[in-house]
């Protein structure tokens, strides 16, 4: 067969060639022009790289606000505006003992925005490190790490570890006397652990104390390491939740799957699906079922199956921009009245009394006043073992999707318990602690 | 819908809090500062080209780079204070006033013209007035920030400072400290409070218990060679009129010292940074050689001759008073409340005790605070000779006014051994209401404690201040009012008078043993009291190096202390725990072998050498 050029395609002067260009340029780019139809919307979610992370459909139950209130959004948006002032700060600072604290003073003084960006940073830090424990329990508490969710939990464990790791390291980089001492306590903590302790803590310093070399490792973990695993980490962690079918729901909140037929079916041999309507049980005749349904079972609804979801263009869009909103607003208006601390420059004969870890580590601190191995290491150590662990021994199926579901009781207040204390050490690390680690009142 | 709507207000909040953002950001107070300057300066320009290069010139930040001292200084103060070397706004209000010129700065009137010794573009600003170089916000340039380390001196003031000290330490004298940064002359004329704080520090005897580098050696004390580097001025003045006020445990004495001169003080205590700008390192080198060289004597005071007996008296009270022994002590009516009374100082000790003990405090009474102050002899004499004439009996009436007059300020209104000055004595005070340790001893070894003092402690000998009758009656006062318990049979003991171990090498080394395996606990491994229970136990155990002490100890009490225990301390009967007399023998023998002085010991040594 001979093909011909002119067969297929019509010649073009190189006028309308040119006017085209933008035209071809953007559908290049989008693929397709702003949706007005559902199809047109799933096509664009489909097809566009940014949006193909959500469904196309999303169950109504996901988008119910008080749900997931948001917090695992709050800490992505967190972390992206990290990110941003991040390099933006990068930008005027040098991780050296000589030069930190006088760039921090230019931020202050000289550098255009250069306060509001630190403030921003450092609030979003710390908002990010309680956003993320708050949606580690939500998920809790709404049983959403069962199966088959447990490994996006260990996942989710993983990166609240990394959080912490994460402002733990910012932490030093200003080079004050609160960065120094904190650190100092905190490495200090790390110490503590049995056969490597001095190892860990050497590695993690460069030195036996804190000073130039600790400087540059936090910077580089801080600025590259860290945040290129949790990135990766991150990606995993959403790439499962589509995979493991989306955010946990309540069964009744879904389609019910029957393979027998029930009294009102009438043709035998297919599977028949019903599902709970306000009227009761309706009786669908037909299914065609997703290819995912198939390899996974009812989860993701494929077809013009009659389900409880909606179109993530542009309900889901919606929220998200709105969750991302409020994020940026609260971080702004944080930023605009509070200022970040900065305190003396380091001074290596002077420590502060107390010299106290930054706040999420202060009930690290609080447990070690009592015992160093147990409140440094071993304590911590097995709460963290339990929680990764905690999915594959919480095997029941009951109770997912619910906020703290009846069934669940023993599990919730146990968790609940160990909310209670961590915070309750916190604020008593936080507030009641004096001079030379002595009880005092704030009051 | 309502999602959009929503979104809209929260939007909306965004641009806000944007336009205050960049509003914050945006409108510096320094750029008003500089627009004001160039017309100001406009109008007071001669030439149209001035006025021009005025015209054309923008707001920006002005910096001065200085290097010449320490690390690189970012000076940006002439970002507002644009014209602080521009004559012509000498009568300005800040921050356009110009520089003032002064003689004492070593400025110079050439040709009707002032020129500057200190040229800003060399030195910046800093180096002299402290506050923060970088800093472009008054609050955070002038160092009222109260984390920045160096606030102007002389200017500001923090607001987390004491309220009542910070009118004092505004003034500018307190600049001088940084004026000795370079000038480290002693007697640099323009440092006039730098000069007479250092003065003061040897005559108020602060060098006694502080050390700084090439001017003491006090141990007592912290050592204050760095301090101006490490505190600022308010902690200094506080430190100094109120020395608990941030050490609660702090026994440093208040000094009776005028307005000013605890303001010299700070400004001297100020410049000590640890090292000068005008040094080189040949000189730190120097000083590191002569580290706690010889503290200078300091002067005679006026008047003073010869010795003889009856000026002598005179100027040795004198000497007690300038020398600020009453900061601690007690003479008379004067009390520091931390020392004990010198008050029969006369009647207790003699010439030779007292030359010893300020020569070596701790040759005498091991664990004593004293410092050892480094005066002239003539001096120690005039002193012990003012000291032995204090030696007038009190009349004291009842036991009981006895007790409150000599006894009280070491043991206590209750008899606990918690008195006044107790916390600074070691061994501690006798606690009379431990009516098992009170009982267990005989009135006659009581009442001898209370006449001839207790070697090696600060409890003197009385008997030559209070008579036997008044001896007994004291005991009987306190026996009634905080012992309270009927006197108990003492039980005879079977205790050898003697050691009836023969001192050798081979007991000696018999009762090291049993000590390293009994005793340490208590008393420690250098059997120096301080083993590592010796903290939970009161009374503490015994300093077994306190010669004085163990020296005046009889075989018997010895024997019978470690035998049968003492009671009413931790000490145990270790005749229970199957310690024989024997056993105890070399044990004292030990004891005594760690005292006896070095001479013996060394012969000792030498003989064990030779078997």
């Amino acid at each position: 067969m001979v093909y011909r050029m002119s067969d297929n395609i019509q010649k073009k002067s190189v006028l309308s060639v040119l006017l085209g260009f933008p035209s071809a340029v953007w559908t290049s780019v989008f693929r397709n022009d702003l949706p007005h139809t559902d199809l047109g919307r799933s096509r664009t979610s489909f097809t566009n790289f940014f949006l193909h992370i959500h469904p196309v459909k999303v169950h109504k139950h996901t988008l119910r606000p008080w749900f997931t209130m948001g917090l695992g959004l709050i800490s992505l948006f967190l972390f992206l505006t990290l990110t941003v002032t991040g390099v933006l700060l990068m930008f005027y600072y040098v991780p050296s003992t000589t030069q930190a604290y006088d760039r921090m003073l230019d931020l202050r003084g000289s550098v255009a925005f250069g306060v509001f960006l630190r403030n921003m940073h450092r609030w979003s830090a710390h908002g990010m490190v309680a956003v993320v424990f708050l949606h580690m329990c939500r998920v809790f508490f709404t049983g959403s790490y069962k199966k088959p969710r447990e490994f996006n939990w260990v996942i989710g464990v993983l990166l609240f570890l990394l959080t912490l790791f994460l402002s733990f390291t910012g932490y030093l980089l200003p080079w004050d006397q609160l960065a120094f001492w904190a650190i100092t306590v905190g490495t200090a903590i790390a110490g503590y652990a049995p056969v490597f302790g001095n190892e860990i803590r050497f590695l993690l310093l460069g030195d036996t104390t804190v000073g130039q070399e600790a400087l540059l490792r936090f910077y580089v973990l801080h600025v590259a390491v860290l945040p290129l695993i949790t990135t990766l980490l991150i990606a995993v962690h959403f790439w499962r939740i589509r995979k493991d079918g989306g955010m946990s729901r309540p069964a009744e909140a879904d389609i019910v799957v029957s393979t027998e037929p029930t009294s009102k079916t009438v043709s035998a041999g297919a599977p028949v699906m019903a599902f709970a309507g306000a009227d009761g049980i309706n009786v669908i005749e037909k299914k065609r079922y997703g290819i995912q349904g198939l390899v996974r079972g009812p989860f993701t609804k494929v077809g013009n199956v009659p389900d409880n979801s909606v179109f993530s263009y542009p309900n889901l869009l919606l929220a998200e921009l709105f969750v991302f909103i409020l994020t940026i607003l609260g971080v702004l208006l944080v930023s605009f009245f509070f200022n970040a601390p900065l305190e003396d420059p380091v001074n290596i004969l002077h420590p502060p009394n107390p010299a106290k870890a930054p706040w999420y580590f202060l009930g690290l601190q609080e447990m070690v006043s009592y015992s160093a191995f147990w409140g440094g290491v071993g304590i911590p150590g097995l709460e963290v073992l339990i929680l990764l662990a905690l999915p594959y021994f919480d095997r029941g199926q009951k109770g997912i999707g619910v906020w703290f579901s009846r069934e669940r009781l023993l599990a919730n207040t146990l968790f609940m318990t160990f909310v209670f204390v961590n915070i309750l050490l916190i604020i008593i690390g936080t507030f009641f602690r004096g001079q030379n680690w002595e009880f005092v009142s704030p009051f | 819908m309502k999602t959009r709507l929503s979104l809209a207000i929260a939007s909306l909040a965004i641009l806000v809090v944007h336009g205050f953002v960049f509003y914050q950001q945006f409108f510096h107070k320094w750029e008003t500062y500089q627009t004001s300057y160039f017309d100001q300066a406009r109008t007071l320009a001669k030439t149209d080209g001035e006025r021009e290069a005025l015209a054309s010139r923008r707001p920006k930040i002005e910096q001065i780079i200085a290097t010449q001292f320490g690390s690189d200084r970012v000076d940006r103060c002439t970002t507002c204070h644009i014209a602080s070397d521009d004559p012509r706004f000498k009568d300005s209000p800040h921050p356009y006033k110009s520089h003032p010129f002064s003689e004492e700065l070593g400025d110079r009137l050439v040709d009707g013209k002032w020129e500057r010794r200190h040229k800003f573009a060399d030195m910046g600003c800093t180096v002299c007035h402290g506050g923060q170089g970088r800093g472009l916000d008054t609050f955070y340039a002038h160092g009222e920030d109260e984390f920045w380390p160096e606030p102007m001196l002389g200017f500001v003031t923090q607001e987390n400072w004491r309220g009542d000290l910070r009118p004092k330490l505004k003034g500018k004298e307190y600049m001088q400290a940084n004026c000795a940064q370079c000038h480290t002359d002693k007697n640099f004329k323009a440092t006039p409070a730098v000069s007479r704080g250092r003065e003061l520090f040897t005559q108020k005897n602060c060098y006694g218990c502080h050390k700084i580098d090439g001017i003491s050696n006090g141990t007592l004390g912290p050592d204050l060679s760095e301090v101006g580097k490490k505190w600022k001025v308010d902690y200094l003045y506080e430190s100094i009129v109120d020395p608990r006020a941030n050490i609660k445990t702090s026994f440093m004495p208040k000094f009776n010292l005028t307005e000013d001169e605890t303001r010299d003080l700070v400004i001297f205590l100020k410049s000590r940074r640890g090292f000068n700008y005008a040094e080189t390192t040949l000189d730190r080198y120097r000083a590191t050689l002569n580290k706690g060289g010889a503290v200078p004597p300091a002067q005679p005071p006026a008047g003073q001759t010869t010795a003889t007996t009856a000026p002598a008296v005179k100027s040795g009270e004198q000497l007690i008073n300038d020398r600020a022994c009453a900061a601690c002590h007690k003479i008379g009516d004067k009390d520091g409340g931390i020392a004990p009374d010198l008050s029969f100082e006369g009647l207790m000790k003699d010439e030779k005790w007292l030359i010893g003990h300020f020569k070596d405090p701790r040759a005498l009474i091991p664990d004593s605070i004293m410092p050892t102050f480094a005066f002239p002899d003539v001096e120690y004499s005039a002193m012990t000779t003012y000291l032995m004439g204090l030696n007038k009996p009190p009349s004291l009436g009842s036991p009981q006014e006895t007790y409150q007059n000599l006894c009280m300020r070491c043991h206590g209104e209750k008899g606990d051994g918690h008195g006044m000055i107790a916390t600074y004595l070691d061994p501690y005070p006798r606690d009379f209401t431990n009516a098992g340790f009170m009982n267990s001893k005989t009135d006659e070894r009581l009442a001898a404690s209370i006449k001839n003092g207790v070697g090696g402690t600060s409890m003197p000998a009385w008997g030559k201040v209070l008579s036997d009758d008044q001896i007994k009656g004291v005991l009987a006062y306190i026996n009634q009012n905080f012992t309270k318990e009927a006197r108990r049979e003492i039980k005879p003991r079977d205790v050898p008078e003697q050691n009836p171990v023969a001192m050798t090498t081979e007991s000696i080394a018999r009762g090291e043993a049993a000590y390293l395996n009994r005793c340490t606990g208590c008393h420690g491994r250098k059997a120096d009291g301080k083993g590592p229970n010796s903290l939970d136990i009161l009374p503490r155990p015994r300093n077994l190096l306190n010669s004085q002490f163990i020296n005046s100890a009889t075989d018997r009490r010895l024997f019978e202390s470690i035998l049968y225990g003492v009671q009413g301390s931790a000490m145990p009967p270790w005749i229970d725990y199957g310690l024989t007399k024997e056993d105890v023998g070399d044990l004292v023998n030990y004891i005594r072998s760690l005292n006896q002085n070095k001479k013996e010991l060394a012969a000792l040594e030498l003989v064990a050498m030779c078997h």
